[in-house]
Order: C-alpha cells, then structure tokens, then sequence
C-alpha cells in the first residue's frame, strides 16, 4: 500500500483519508499492538468525519500481533465508531490468523471482509461509499 | 504441508514450545506465551492464534467467575429480603391480640422462610443453580419444628430420603412450600396429645419423583372431603404440586398420609 505524504502517522499506524471516500490505515511492520495504539488509530480515524459514516480500508500485512483489548476496541462492540465497513488486506500467516480470529471471536460491529489484495478491498468497499 | 521427514530441528522445538503453552492453558495457565518471531511462519501464525486463544479463553473464566459471584450476591439478597419481610410480620404481630390473625401471620412467615432457606442454601452452594434435597428438607423440617413446638411436645421426625439428590430451585421451591403446609397441618392438627412421629420418604423412580409424608396422629375429620373442607394449606399443595406437573393423593388411616409426584 503506498502511503502519501499527507498521511498522519501515529506510534503505530499511518493513516489518511483518500479521494474516493475510503479511509486508509496501514499498519507498520512488525507492531504489537496494543490499546493505546488502538484509541490513537480511532481518534484519527474519526477526525475524518463530517457528515456520513465511510468505509476503511486496513492493511494488516505485516501485523505481528494484536492484545485481546485492542481487538475488542476495534470490534467496535459499544462505541460509537464514524467507519461503516471495513475491509482488511491480510498476507502474512499471522495477519491471516490474527484477521480471521477477530472475524470469528470478537465479531466486528459493522460488515468485515478480508481480502488478499488491495484492488479487491477497494472494489468492495466503494458500493458502502456514500 | 510439515511432514515427520521435513521437521528440522528448530521447527521442533517450536512446535515444542507451543505445545508447552496448551498444556499451560489446559491447566488454566494463561501466563506462558508462544514467542513469536518477526518472519511469516507458519508456526508463528499458528502461535499468534494461540495466543489469542488464551486471552479470550482467560478473559472468560474472569467473566464466568463475576457472574457466579453476583449469582451468589443476588440470592443473598433475596434471602435478606425475604428475611426483612418476616421480621417485619414478626413486628406486627407483637401488636396483635387476635389468636387467629397471629396464626396466620405465623403460617406467612413459614412459608417466607422456606422460600428463603433455598436461597440461603444456594448461595452457599458450590453449584450455584442446584441445591442438595436432604439438607433442604431436614433443615427445613427443624424450621417449621421450631415454629409450631411447644413446652413438652415430642414430635419425632423420619428420614429416608434417597441418596443425595441434587434439584433446581424452580423445583425446590414449590417443593419447600408443599412441605411446609403438610408438616404445619400435622403439627397444628394430629397431635392433640403432642406426641407422635412425621415420616418423610423421598425417591426417584422411572423418571419421577415420590414425596411420601405420613404422620401417625389422629387423621383427618371423617367423611373429609377435599373441595368442601380443605383449608388454604391443602389448596397450596395442589396449587404448588400442578407448578411441578405432579400429582397429589392422600390417605386418611392411621394418621394422614400425603404422596406427591412430580
């Protein structure tokens, strides 16, 4: 995923909102993540919102591992979120893992599929564009 | 695909070391971790999602263990409850001079108290939703005993309760309540000469269970007849013994006896 220059980068993540109305958020290589990362990611990710709810886009790829709260919290189970789909690009054997666990375990609040390449995610994610 | 020829000996000792932190998990270990490396592996994904399942699996028995303890909490609270509303007819009937009306105050408050003894007995219950049928019944007969003895009465009580049968408090309950209006009938009714013996049977057969209680007193009026001269007592028994799909019968020689089953 190429990551441009307006991007805002956190501990984390890069993040950034592109011009087709999808939200973008990469995850740098070999992070643990962990809560903290998690609330700065959504904070981010909210200041995007004006009117309506959008679609993100994540690459999880090169994820190496994420703590049972961050999962939670990105389940977005009982918080309000500004995000109404997310699509996850998943690569790695961990990213594979790790994105098919929160699929099944903590069950994301809003439709969640993971996708092999980023072309595809897009392709999905544009019909949830308002 | 890993086959026993294509192991090399680090990918052992990995599989090694995830296989440790399972067994860790097994015994409710939720500290050890698989350590997981920087490069894609097979085995590392394998150990991130075990990982993961130990946290869930950790933050559950958490989760289970604060729900069995507001379990406990709340049947303490209703046994307190309960407890309040029969001191509080206790209160009341220190004020009252009518033999009738403090009669049947005191039969509300047994009935409180053997609602409130299945719930004093829950949550001090290793399983939260059963509770052990002779310990329930034993106490509660001591209870009702207590209630209704007096100076020089000796009203001897029999037990041949059926191993130890464990019962859900919806059961329990009605159970505890038709109990109470026999052994208060025969108190109040079958001893004018305060002596004699209260049997009480209870066993399980095909699926059902028999409630046996007999005493040896002098039995019910002759001609008795259920829907003319039975008192409030009787009409809960047959009341409770519905809630429990059961059945009522009685016999009225040597003394009254009563089977329920359910």
């Amino acid at each position: 995923m190429e990551i441009p220059i307006h991007a805002t980068e956190a501990k984390g993540y890069f993040t950034w909102m592109g011009n087709d109305g999808i939200a973008r958020t990469c995850v740098k290589p070999n992070l643990d993540i962990v809560l903290e990362h998690a609330i700065e990611n959504s904070k981010i990710v909210s200041s995007f919102f004006v009117d309506k709810k959008f679609p993100i886009l994540i690459d999880a790829r090169n994820i190496k591992s994420m703590s049972y709260e961050a999962r939670h919290h990105f389940s977005a189970h009982r918080r309000e979120t500004k995000t109404n789909v997310f699509g996850i690009i998943i690569g790695s054997s961990i990213s594979r893992v790790l994105g098919n666990f929160y699929l099944g375990i903590n069950k994301p609040a809003v439709p969640t599929r993971l996708f092999d390449n980023e072309q595809d995610s897009i392709n999905w994610l544009k019909q949830f564009c308002s | 695909m890993y086959t026993k020829s294509n192991i090399s000996l680090s990918d052992k000792a990995r599989v090694n070391e995830i296989l440790e932190v399972i067994l860790a998990f097994a015994r409710q270990d939720f500290e050890k971790k698989v350590e997981i490396r920087d490069d894609d592996n097979l085995l590392d994904g394998i150990g991130s999602g075990i990982n993961m399942l130990g946290e869930e699996l950790e933050h559950s028995r958490i989760s289970l263990a604060e729900k069995e303890q507001l379990l406990k909490e709340v049947h303490h609270r209703v046994k307190n409850n309960m407890q309040i509303i029969s001191s509080l007819l206790n209160l009341q009937s220190d004020k009252i001079v009518d033999k009738k009306v403090l009669h049947l105050l005191r039969e509300s408050q047994n009935r409180i108290k053997s609602m409130s003894l299945v719930h004093e007995m829950l949550y001090k219950s290793q399983d939260l939703s059963k509770i052990s049928l002779n310990e329930y019944i034993e106490s509660l007969c001591r209870s009702v005993y207590r209630s209704y003895s007096q100076p020089e009465s000796h009203i001897e009580f029999e037990f041949n309760l059926e191993g130890d049968l464990l019962l859900d408090v919806d059961k329990m309950i009605p159970l505890g309540l038709i109990l109470n209006e026999i052994i208060s009938n025969s108190l109040k009714y079958a001893f004018p000469d305060k002596l004699g013996k209260i049997q009480i049977t209870f066993h399980a057969e095909a699926n059902k269970f028999n409630l046996t209680v007999s005493d040896n007193g002098i039995g019910l009026i002759e001609n008795f007849d259920i829907d003319k001269d039975s008192n409030l007592g009787i009409q809960l028994i047959y009341m409770l013994a519905e809630q429990l799909d059961g059945k009522v019968s009685y016999k009225n020689h040597n003394g009254v006896t009563y089977l329920i089953q359910f």
